[in-house]
This record gives structure tokens, sequence and C-alpha cells, in this order.
């Protein structure tokens, strides 16, 4: 019977996937990327009829046993764009930087104005960056690694629904301005966005996510030890 | 028989960059690094790629499927949110807004810097 519900929900997961992937191409509209239209529809299910996460993962692992072989596969892209990434190193690394350090402090400041607690702020700094990356700098620097998910995903998911209007607005159309926007604020899920929008965007957000990663986990410890 | 033998390339490739990803983890547990895994072995194969010790041709088909469907493997821990459903109510409803707006700031910031220095290299 177990077997039998966990069979169901990887099924059903693949179903969905692939119904909500042709509605986002007939109605390509930000807001009904899959992975919304997905998550929002299962967590609903799954609520109403008291299924429990653990249930549901116990499906859904298989599919999450492809998450990290796909991280792996990125290199593909960047192994294509090579001269193109060789060509703007510096731009690049710059924007890396300047990406890790907006996220680390903003993070921590507005956490500060509105009066949140050290737990909390804690384990808001690290929001941008991959969720392993999140809740491993979370733990260290005193968050919660849990609510660090919670952020993670917000800030990977609202990015990649709002970054095209973002972007739009601010006239931001360049490979590298696009690429290191979604790679760097959004993470794999912006990565996986950029990849709409084309190869060269997508090298440049895999790479731009991947430096971010480092620098944040790097740097998270040493600002915060010193604000 | 073309589509079979191009059925089982792809597998054939994704055992390889299964392979790959078990020697990041290996490696990221063997010297408790902060980095994830998948991010050491997507470091390895760009590496083998770079240096020709793998060619291009053995990866090209696995990695095309996965980036195609991408969003697909993330749903399964994004539902995690589920288990925190109680956490968004009262005060801790501002963190939503507040994760966007540092977000927001990110990509505006770094978008327009990241273009701006391109356009003046060219």
């Amino acid at each position: 019977m177990f077997l039998l519900q966990a069979m169901f929900w990887l099924i059903f997961t693949i179903a969905i996937y692939f119904i909500f992937t042709l509605l986002y191409r007939l109605l390509p509209y930000p807001f009904l990327i899959p992975i919304l239209t997905c998550t929002v529809l299962l967590v609903i299910l799954l609520t109403s009829f008291d299924v429990s996460y653990d249930t549901y993962f116990s499906g859904g692992k298989v599919i999450d046993a492809f998450l990290g072989p796909a991280i792996v596969a990125l290199a593909y892209p960047l192994y294509k764009q090579r001269k193109l990434l060789n060509k703007y190193k510096n731009e690049l690394l710059s924007t890396v930087l300047l990406s890790s350090m907006l996220g680390i402090l903003s993070g921590y400041w507005l956490t500060l104005l509105f009066g949140f607690g050290e737990v909390i702020q804690f384990s808001f700094v690290p929001k941008n960056v991959t969720t392993p990356v999140a809740m491993e700098v979370s733990r260290m620097i005193g968050g919660e690694p849990a609510l660090a998910v919670i952020f993670v995903m917000i800030a990977g998911i609202g990015g990649a629904v709002t970054g095209p209007w973002i972007l739009k607005l601010f006239k931001i159309t360049n490979f590298l301005g696009v690429g290191i926007a979604l790679g760097g604020a959004s993470h794999a899920i912006g990565t996986a966005k950029a990849l709409e929008y084309g190869q060269e965007e997508a090298a440049v957000s895999s790479i731009g996510m991947s430096l971010c990663a480092l620098c944040v986990s790097v740097l998270a410890p040493i600002l915060i030890n010193w604000l | 028989m073309n589509l079979k033998s191009n059925l089982f390339i792809t597998i054939l490739q994704l055992a390889l960059l299964f392979g790959f990803y078990l020697i990041g983890v290996s490696i990221q547990k063997l010297f408790g690094l902060l980095i994830p895994g998948s991010v050491i072995g997507m470091v390895l194969l760009l590496v083998c790629l770079y240096t020709n010790l793998l060619p291009e041709q053995w990866v090209s088909k696995g990695a095309t499927f996965l980036l195609n469907h991408l969003p697909l493997f993330f749903i399964p821990v994004t539902v995690g949110v589920m288990n925190h459903l109680d956490f968004f109510n009262g005060k801790s409803l501002w963190l939503i807004p507040i994760v966007l707006v540092s977000t927001w700031i990110i990509m505006i910031t770094t978008g327009f810097i990241g273009q701006t220095l391109v356009n003046r290299k060219e």
C-alpha cells in the first residue's frame, strides 16, 4: 500500500510537470512557471488529503535523485561557452562578488530593520545561494537550516517569476546582465529560468550561481562576525 | 534502431553524470567541505572537458536531457514547504516581501552593472 502510494505520487508529479510545462508553453506568463504551479498544486492536494511530506517524498525521492547529476550537467553549457566566459572573466568575478555582498548585507540589514530575532536573521542571510550551501552557512552563523530552506525557495521561485519583469523594467537585456541577475539572485531556479533566455545567459547564470555559493560560504561568517 | 541506440547512449551518459555527482559527494564528505557535492562534481566534469580527458560527445546527450527537465527535479524539494506552512502567519509573513526586495536589489544592481561593464568593453 505504501509502495503503491509512493509510486502514485512519483507518476503524478511527472504527469503534472508535463501538463504544466505544456500549459506554460501555450501561456508563457512568468507566474505560470511549472515549478511554481506544480508545487502549489501538490501542497494543496497533499494537505487536503492529509498525506505527509515523508509519504510524498518516498516517491518524490526518485525525481530528487536527478537533481545532483543535473547540477553536474551545468558544466556542459559552461564548457560550450568557455570562450565567452573567458573573455568576460573580470566582469563575471566582479559582479559575483557584488552579488554575494549585496545578498548578505541587504538580508542582514532588512531583517534588522524590521526587528526580527537573531535566529531568523541568520537563517535569512544566505537565502540567495543554492539550498545545501544556504543550509550549511545558516547553521555555521547561528541560524536554523529549515528556515533557510524556505527563504531560499522564495528567493528562487520569487526571482524566477518576477525576474523577467524586473529585467524588462530596468532594460537589462544583455546576456551577462540577465545571466548574473538570475543566477546570483535566484541560484539554480534562476538558472533554469536563464535556460529559457539562451545558452549564453544559462552559462553566465550557472557560473554566477556556483561562484556566489562559494563566495557566500566564505564571506557570510566573516561579514556577520564583523557587523 | 536509431531511436533505440539514441536512448541507450543517453542512459549511458546519465550514468556517467551520476558518477561525477557521486565522486563530488564523496570528496565533499571526505574533506568536510561547505560546497555541495553537486557543485564539486560540476567543477570536476568541467576540468575533464577542458583538459580533453573526456570528449564533449560523451556527455552532450545526457546533459541536454537533464537540463531540459531541470525544473522537474526541484519539485520534490520545494514541496517540503508544506511542513512549514504554519511559519507563514503573523509577523513572519513580512519575510516574504523582504526576501523579494533583497532579491530584487541583487538582480537590478548586478544586472545593470554587468550589462554596463560589457557594453563599455565593446
